[in-house]
């Protein structure tokens, strides 16, 4: 759980923020849209992970690279001839076009990213539950199923171990295979037998009978209206100002600059904006003290 | 006509033309969007249908508890990295209960696990993958007890990871990966997936063969004693 400024907002705003970051991070292959993409993205995603998010980041930044090595060897087009790889031409616009595929990717990484950061498994819920609640409700159930039947499996194989039949590290594929059956077969049983009990006491409770009540932790305030327009407002922007057309092979040719690229800018920053706006007023409110 | 039966003909003939249309305007990569878009659109029926179907309570938490089942299965195999008995069990699932509930199961495990792992830009391509997987499982052997001999059903699931399920996880890769769709170009990137779709396939076929006797039993045991899942799937 993080404790960022925009994560405590309403779940819509951060919902309709991410639609709006990824979306235009897939399609758009300009190359200044695909930089602004990447550092507001990266900066977003040291400020929710911390130090932590760095070490992510370096990871990531070879990907570029690679696929600008690599596009190359696929994609032949293009005038600039660099060399001769077995008889075919390693051209400098493919390799532009790799780059900035990787450059795509690596946004969508970031953004993605910073999505499970911020929108967790119970906004999801909360936002999607009141739209399809038998969904909502099968997967707070999965999830929260896989955290104990992780555990279950733990004390399975430890159990197996105290009695002498976890030699799982020196056996052979096949005993190998044997035992996590065995485990996996234990664990479904065990299971099987829990879902009955918890069926009938959802039926006890009431469950089916009239329509559900869910209990909302999130409430729309002044703030999250203003920032889902904000949102809104910029996206619409930079669809319609356009000025976001490039293409690389044949020919590397791209729209110049127009409205469009300050409004995406804008709406990529306002969650580190508002991180950062709530960090100032935070420590002008102690100084006050 | 049912309400569901109406909106997946509408899906079908209205939302995903409609997606193609609309997604040719697009400038840039238009064909990676519109594909996960329509990726997206095929599922909605599916869960149209379950969300419409109003599911008691005895029904929900055993789809639950297959798929987490089959999104931890891969711990109790922790000595053999590579090992995924996910798919054998989204299709033992599908072959006990039905195409439908095999479809959710599918998404639904992946879905979910992908909330400890990470969600990305290959999360609809995998929930619509393994769901297809139990799909394509219950629609073949649900309700045939005498197809159901667990030898058929491995080389049957060995077959649908290795054909459909492995390069539509594949396809995820083609749309981020490539700039130009010419014929070595994607045979390029299916092909690197062969050896991992073979393993995949191989593992299905592995947990379907041992466990699927066994699950199967189970499941019946369970559908004879409490009446579950029945008439309605």
């Amino acid at each position: 759980m993080t404790h960022d400024a925009f994560s405590r907002c309403h779940p819509a705003v951060n919902f309709l923020f991410f639609v709006a970051a990824i979306g235009c991070g897939m399609v758009i292959q300009h190359p200044a849209y695909i930089l602004a993409g990447v550092v507001c993205g990266g900066v977003y995603f040291c400020l929710l992970s911390g130090r932590r998010g760095f070490a992510r980041i370096g990871m990531l930044l070879p990907l570029p690279i690679l696929t600008a090595v690599l596009n190359p060897l696929i994609n032949h087009r293009g005038k600039a001839v660099l060399f001769l790889v077995m008889g075919k031409p390693y051209t400098l616009e493919a390799l532009c076009y790799g780059l900035a595929l990787g450059g795509i990717f690596l946004v969508m990484l970031l953004w993605f990213g910073c999505y499970s950061a911020v929108l967790t498994s119970d906004k999801f819920t909360s936002l999607f539950g009141s739209l399809i609640p038998s969904l909502s409700l099968l997967l707070v159930m999965v999830l929260r199923l896989i955290p104990a039947f992780t555990r279950k499996t733990k004390q399975v194989l430890d159990a197996r171990r105290a009695i002498g039949m976890g030699a799982e590290q020196t056996g052979s594929l096949r005993q190998k295979l044997r035992s996590g059956m065995t485990v996996l077969s234990a664990l479904t049983s065990w299971a099987l037998e829990g879902s009955i009990i918890t069926a009938d006491s959802m039926r006890s409770r009431g469950y089916g009978c009239g329509k559900r009540t869910s209990f909302r932790l999130y409430r729309m305030t002044g703030r999250d209206w203003v920032l889902l327009i904000l949102i809104g407002g910029l996206f619409s922007l930079v669809i319609l100002a356009g000025g976001t057309d490039a293409s690389y092979t044949p020919v590397m040719k791209a729209a110049p600059l127009g409205w469009g690229f300050p409004a995406y800018c804008a709406l990529l920053l306002i969650p580190t904006i508002f991180e950062l706006k709530e960090a100032a007023a935070w420590h002008i409110s102690i100084s006050k003290i | 006509m049912k309400k569901s039966t109406f909106f997946s003909l509408l899906v079908i003939f209205l939302l995903i033309p409609g997606t193609l249309l609309l997604g040719r305007s697009l400038p840039g990569r238009w064909y990676y969007l519109t594909a996960t878009a329509i990726v997206v659109e095929i599922m909605l029926p599916f869960f149209a249908a379950f969300e419409s179907r109003r599911p008691q309570a005895r029904e929900l938490v055993i789809l639950a508890v297959m798929a987490a089942l089959a999104a931890v299965s891969r711990v109790a195999f922790v000595f053999l990295p590579y090992f995924k008995p996910l798919t054998g069990i989204v299709m033992l699932t599908a072959v006990a209960f039905g195409p439908q509930a095999g479809f959710l199961t599918g998404a639904m495990a992946i879905f979910a696990s992908n909330f400890f792992f990470s969600q990305g830009p290959w999360t609809p391509w995998q929930m619509f993958a393994y769901g297809i997987a139990g799909f394509l499982a219950g629609a073949v052997f649900h309700g045939r007890k005498k197809w159901q001999n667990p030898f058929v059903m491995a080389a049957f699931g060995f077959l649908a990871v290795l054909l459909i399920v492995g390069p539509l996880l594949d396809s995820c890769t083609v749309f981020t990966m490539l700039t130009t769709f010419t014929r070595e170009s994607l045979l390029l990137i299916y092909g690197q997936g062969v050896p991992v779709n073979l393993m995949h396939g191989a593992g299905t076929a592995v947990t379907i063969a041992v466990l699927g006797k066994a699950l199967l039993k189970k499941l019946s045991r369970l559908q004879t004693k409490y009446g579950m899942l029945e008439g309605n799937v």
